[in-house]
């Protein structure tokens, strides 16, 4: 007769074999939803028919290209909040695993979303460069070889942190499923209006950030000979305003990042349990005060 | 009936979430508000507004306690529309008021409206089990492939609900028609 002996699990590594196995599942789950990919196939598509074209608003193709995100993030969003939204079940508090645990996993699994938006957003580095750049401003101030910043580029990351803690926030608290359809929608498509915070004061505010911002210099009657060489301008017929200079900036877009760094913060903390939810919010709004108060210090 | 139909709208009502709708009636005429002070173009914002609130009214279809009032003398489809009643009536007012802040080239309810059937016809056809997410979703998908679809013959038709409003929501009401009793 033989016996097998099998080593009990040690304190310390079976809690993170618990979360690791929830993981998988709860992955297995996400990245089995057809809405993201689908999402992610519209995004791309979208992405790709931004090409410069004579006769385009100055900037028009610079501008087009980081909200093309859209969908993808409303993709994002709505596969995370669905395993937030079955953890409302009241089977769930009965299970021998923690709240804040539970949680954990189901946030781990939907990393994959941001290595997605990670890969998505080298892909639109390498489509700029393969359009041998972007056109921005007008004669004399105009370059057609513009490229998005790597700060630009990072907030296609940090907007999926913020898709994922969007739905797990919205899913956790909302009561209804189907109410989370509209709700996502209408949130990151409006934001997806880049024009609608285009005004230097709003710009700090928004979700998707595009630049560049239009900063009024002169009358339209100002020699635009007369701006610094490195401008990048636009002026009559585009604008009524007179002659305004193009203004990207990396800076502008990090202090952006870490504004929505802090808004993706803030929003886990709604979706976490009690227990270290003061925290996360606490971050949160440090981060997002700073990312603010950046912005606002950065832009002339 | 018709008694029995004006009885139960006031429990109804009060057991539709009203805070997600209204939340979302907040975002949109906040956006609306800063297109009008940005001077842009303010289609896109009302195309958002059509499919967004659509999808408000079809996803009042969800009722958790279906089950238990199939034995009341009211019939399905009569208690659906009093449900699209209930919502569709304040997200038309929404709607005129995010039109009336606007000088939109898109104007009117026929948008909104021929979502709305749209989800409705869909929520109707679609598998039980399923039909009123799908059904919610439908304005948002119609919304987003009209956005992104190359310009060509499937996305004019795609487009229908914005060029062609009233009549796509007479084909969707006579598809709600025939699916009255499913």
């Amino acid at each position: 007769m033989s016996m097998t002996t099998v080593r009990p699990a040690t304190a310390a590594s079976a809690p993170a074999t618990v979360t690791r196995a929830l993981v998988v599942i709860e992955a297995r789950r996400m990245l089995g939803n057809p809405v993201p990919w689908a999402c992610l196939a519209l995004t791309i598509w979208a992405m790709w028919t931004v090409t410069p074209e004579p006769g385009e608003w100055p900037g028009a193709s610079y501008e087009g290209i980081i909200p093309a995100v859209a969908p993808f993030l409303f993709g994002i969003s709505v596969a995370a909040s669905l395993p937030f939204h079955r953890a409302r079940h009241d089977v769930a508090p009965a299970a021998p695993v923690s709240e804040a645990r539970r949680t954990l996993a189901r946030l781990l699994a939907a990393l994959p979303f941001v290595v997605v938006a990670l890969a998505y957003a080298v892909l639109v580095a390498w489509r700029e460069r393969d359009l041998g750049g972007l056109w921005i401003g007008m004669e004399p101030g105009r370059t057609t070889e513009a490229l998005h910043t790597t700060a630009e580029l990072a907030q296609l990351v940090a907007l999926a942190l913020v898709a994922v803690a969007l739905g797990a926030a919205l899913g956790r608290r909302m009561s209804r499923l189907v109410a989370l359809v509209p709700a996502l929608f209408v949130l990151w498509f409006v934001v997806s209006v880049y024009w609608l915070f285009g005004q230097a004061a709003l710009t700090p505010y928004s979700m998707i950030q595009v630049q560049p911002l239009n900063i009024t210099v002169g009358p339209s009657s100002a020699d635009p000979l007369s701006f610094p060489s490195d401008w990048l301008l636009v002026g009559n017929p585009h604008t009524s305003e007179g002659w305004q200079r193009q203004w990207v900036s990396e800076a502008l877009a990090w202090w952006h990042d870490v504004w929505l760094l802090g808004v993706a913060a803030l929003l886990l903390g709604v979706a976490w349990p009690r227990s270290g939810r003061r925290a996360l919010l606490t971050v949160g709004t440090v981060l997002a005060v700073a990312g603010l108060v950046g912005q606002h210090v950065v832009i002339p | 009936m018709n008694t029995a139909l004006a009885q139960a709208a006031v429990p109804t009502a009060r057991a539709i979430r009203w805070t997600p709708a209204v939340c979302l009636a907040g975002v949109l005429v906040a956006a609306t508000v800063l297109a009008r002070s940005a001077g842009g173009p303010a289609d896109v914002v009302l195309a958002i507004a059509a499919a967004g609130l659509a999808a408000t009214v079809v996803s009042g279809l969800h009722d958790p306690a279906a089950a238990m009032l199939s034995a009341v003398p009211v019939s399905v489809m009569q208690r659906r529309v009093l449900r699209l009643a209930l919502l569709g009536l304040p997200a038309t007012a929404v709607w005129f008021l995010l039109d009336s802040l606007t000088a939109a080239q898109v104007s009117g309810p026929g948008p909104l409206l021929a979502l709305t059937a749209c989800g409705v016809a869909v929520a109707l056809w679609a598998p039980p089990r399923r039909a009123v997410v799908m059904g919610a979703s439908t304005p948002v998908a119609l919304f987003a492939l009209h956005q992104f679809l190359p310009s060509g013959t499937v996305s004019d038709v795609v487009g229908w609900w914005l060029t062609e409003p009233w009549w796509v929501l007479a084909a969707a009401t006579l598809l709600c028609v025939a699916g009255r009793r499913r």
